[in-house]
């Protein structure tokens, strides 16, 4: 056993957050909101200086999680929540699919690209009136004369509006199982919708995407071996980003909630004397802390093949996503009138809590599975 | 980062459990039902080594590592074992037998750590007095020196294995105008003139483990059994923290895994509706809530554990974050296991009512929630 955090990560998040202390901050207050191009731009060139300060390395080839890897994503996601989200879902999850799942010629086209910002990706899972868990997914494309024509629709598609990748999932017809269909940018028949204005994570680009009889060339499918392995890896992929995301807004949430605490006096004293607001942070703290070592621990079991990982994985997704929305609660109720106005790392981190627990596997979705390990279903 | 126990200690664990299996468990529900102290179970945890794991074998232990024996602790709940046994276990190893261990002469050893690590004695500790809880400072316990002996004259509160202990340590103030700086620790016998223990507490959970006043009137020590030094008494007390936030918790850990397993296996059987319940999404949710309960409060026992295992000081905040999380968190899954069982779970029969009673010690005993929020906003 060793509950340290070694040297090589500790490292490591010190470079991620020098880089931030350099330049970052007027970058990232531009990027909430912001043109779609800005957007574009902040996330090319930070992908770009993360990739070259090591943050990129660990868990993309492979797809493997592990704790260092989930100790850097926690120390990003606090600096900067939504271009965190980007970063992940382009070099990460969209990475990860190809460099795990894809043929030699798509890793050579896309890989160094992604990872070095030349370009950016993202995965399309979900679909609208359907039980992904279950049901063959609606997406389908269907066998051409250059490869497939694909017709079907995405929502919610983190990146989708700046990607110039997107990996679909869906079927080919007449079979079940799941391929992931790799669409360039302005392909014929893509459509991107318009980017959505959403509760939280504004500095995120997120739209629907719509495919009509879009063509896609077969050396542009990914195939895997086994089918249903893959889509259940990719979503994984997407928890465990998910998870990191709710420790860094811990994070954020919890600093900003101990500062303001420790400043703003109230009868003469600073309000953190005051048990209201002490015993607050105190269980803010004791969250904080379960949660992080719960995703460590996850971390590791997947990182060593136990065979309990995957329910672990949806244990830490399902208690950091809620955690983090009730310190947020809490961060917010003790800055009180300051945290309220709009650009308040409090009231942002509040609305972006939520969709920690809507995005990847629910936490609904997530304790069913949960439940269905512990009876051995 | 490394949460690995090695292939010895989850062999250990396994053969904790099955020797609980056969040889306590069967006895548990009648004991608590009674609230009787399963005075044979206990002698059985010394001989299987179990009291004094962490003591060496020179003084009748196995030498174990932190990290192990709160593996035994956890290995103890999870094979059924019920939190009044536990506790008195804990309260005897850690609070008495380790007190005297860790600052004690070693004449103070060679006399009680063999005798504690078998079984043969019992042992409690006296802190806690009726005005004097959370606020230790405020003891109003006095052990005034006569000589070469001490006169101990006060009562103790709340003390577990009170009714059924062989020998305590127990805390005084031998500073009157001191507060912290003036408590010192002394060992005291049964049959000591001046000292008893007072009737047994009806609770209303942890019910084989006795509870009690002690009582000191006019006791006469004789110096040699004064721990340490003078005024050493409340850092000793504080170190029995770790122990209180680590090998105190595993047990109630261990305990919600068995509750778990009840439940799991209640759900596949208990069939509503023409299908098993376990098939209702309200019902795995349930589940899942005390499965994420288990592995979050499992992680955090052992951080302490790994932490002394390391000869760290003690971390107070991360003892306090423990706690807290054990005792505050652990009640609503202990509520969801008996609601899962429905009418039955309000009966005795089944092990989740019990479960349920005993968790409800865990926000107060070892320093209540509030205590724990205390310390951890002082050190934020």
């Amino acid at each position: 056993m060793n509950f340290d955090i070694g040297e090589t990560e500790k490292n490591l998040c010190d470079r991620i957050k020098a880089l931030f202390t350099v330049d970052g901050g007027t970058d990232l207050i531009h990027l909430e909101n912001d043109r779609m191009e800005a957007v574009r731009r902040a996330t090319l060139r930070w992908t770009a200086s993360l990739g070259e300060a090591g943050y990129l390395a660990p868990g993309v080839m492979n797809g493997r999680n592990s704790v260092s890897l989930v100790v850097m994503q926690e120390a990003l996601a606090a600096l900067a929540p939504s271009l965190f989200l980007s970063v992940e879902v382009s070099a990460r999850i969209f990475g990860r699919l190809v460099a795990v799942y894809g043929t030699s010629e798509q890793k050579d086209a896309i890989l160094s690209n992604l990872t070095s910002g030349k370009i950016i990706g993202t995965a399309a899972l979900s679909e609208q009136g359907m039980n992904i868990e279950n049901e063959p997914l609606a997406t389908r494309g269907v066998a051409s004369t250059e490869g497939f024509r694909v017709t079907g629709s995405k929502s919610h598609v983190v990146n989708a509006p700046i990607a110039d990748w997107i990996a679909v999932a869906g079927t080919i017809d007449g079979e079940t199982g799941t391929v992931f269909f790799l669409i360039e940018k302005a392909s014929e028949g893509l459509f991107t919708g318009d980017r959505l204005a959403t509760l939280g994570y504004t500095g995120a680009a997120i739209s629907p995407i719509r495919l009509e009889n879009c063509p896609v060339p077969s050396a542009h499918v990914i195939h895997p071996k086994n089918e249903s392995d893959a889509l259940k890896a990719v979503r994984l992929w997407e928890d465990q980003v998910l998870t990191a995301a709710s420790l860094g807004l811990m994070r954020r949430s919890f600093d900003v909630a101990v500062t303001y605490a420790k400043t703003h006096r109230s009868g003469g004293k600073p309000i953190i004397a005051y048990q209201e607001v002490g015993f607050k942070l105190a269980e803010m703290l004791t969250l904080f802390q379960t949660a992080q070592l719960l995703a460590y621990r996850a971390a590791w079991m997947s990182e060593s093949g136990d065979r309990e990982a995957d329910a672990l994985a949806h244990c830490a997704k399902v208690f950091c996503a809620e955690a983090a929305e009730k310190i947020a609660s809490e961060a917010l109720q003790i800055l009180g009138g300051t945290g309220y106005v709009l650009g308040n790392p409090a009231e942002a981190g509040y609305r972006d809590a939520k969709y920690l627990q809507i995005a990847g596997t629910s936490t609904e979705i997530s304790r069913m599975k949960i439940g269905d390990a512990v009876l051995g279903y | 980062m490394d949460f690995h126990f090695t292939d010895e200690q989850l062999m250990f664990k396994e053969q904790v459990i099955r020797f609980a299996r056969k040889e306590i468990v069967p006895r548990v529900q009648e004991h608590d039902l009674k609230g009787e102290f399963d005075a044979h179970a206990f002698r059985r945890l010394g001989d299987f080594g179990i009291l004094g794991l962490h003591f060496p074998e020179a003084f009748g232990g196995s030498d174990a590592d932190v990290v192990t024996t709160v593996l035994a602790g956890e290995a103890l709940g999870e094979a059924g074992v019920d939190g009044g046994l536990t506790l008195a276990y804990g309260a005897h190893t850690f609070l008495c037998a380790d007190t005297i261990f860790a600052h004690g002469t070693d004449a103070q050893r060679e006399a009680y750590i063999p005798k504690l690590a078998s079984g043969e004695w019992i042992g409690c500790m006296g802190l806690t007095e009726p005005g004097a809880g959370s606020d230790v400072a405020s003891m109003t316990t006095r052990a005034e020196k006569q000589g070469d002996r001490y006169v101990l004259n006060g009562n103790k509160m709340f003390i577990t294995n009170g009714p059924v202990a062989d020998v305590a340590v127990v805390y005084a103030k031998t500073g009157k105008d001191l507060k912290h700086a003036g408590i010192s620790a002394f060992i005291v016998e049964k049959g000591t003139p001046g000292f008893s223990a007072g009737n047994n507490l009806i609770k209303m959970g942890v019910r084989t483990s006795h509870t009690s006043e002690l009582i000191f009137e006019d006791c006469s020590v004789p110096e040699a059994h004064l721990i340490g030094q003078e005024g050493g008494g409340f850092l000793m007390a504080m170190q029995t923290v770790e122990w209180d936030r680590s090998a105190l918790l595993a047990p109630f850990v261990g305990g919600m895994t068995y509750v778990l397993e009840k439940c799991a296996r209640y759900a596949r059987e208990r069939y509503q509706f023409g299908r098993p319940i376990a098939q209702f999404q309200a019902i795995k949710h349930k589940l899942a809530d005390i499965k994420i309960f288990v592995e979050a409060a499992r992680t955090l026992c052992y951080r302490i554990a790994w932490c002394k295992d390391q000869g760290r000081p003690l971390n107070h905040l991360e003892a306090a974050v423990a706690k807290l999380f054990v005792g505050d968190w652990g009640l609503g899954p202990a509520n969801d296991a008996m609601v899962l069982f429905g009418g039955y779970g309000y009966c005795h029969e089944y092990e989740v009512e019990r479960s349920f009673r005993d968790s409800r010690l865990a926000p107060i005993g070892g320093g209540t929630s509030e205590i724990q929020k205390k310390i951890i906003s002082k050190l934020i």
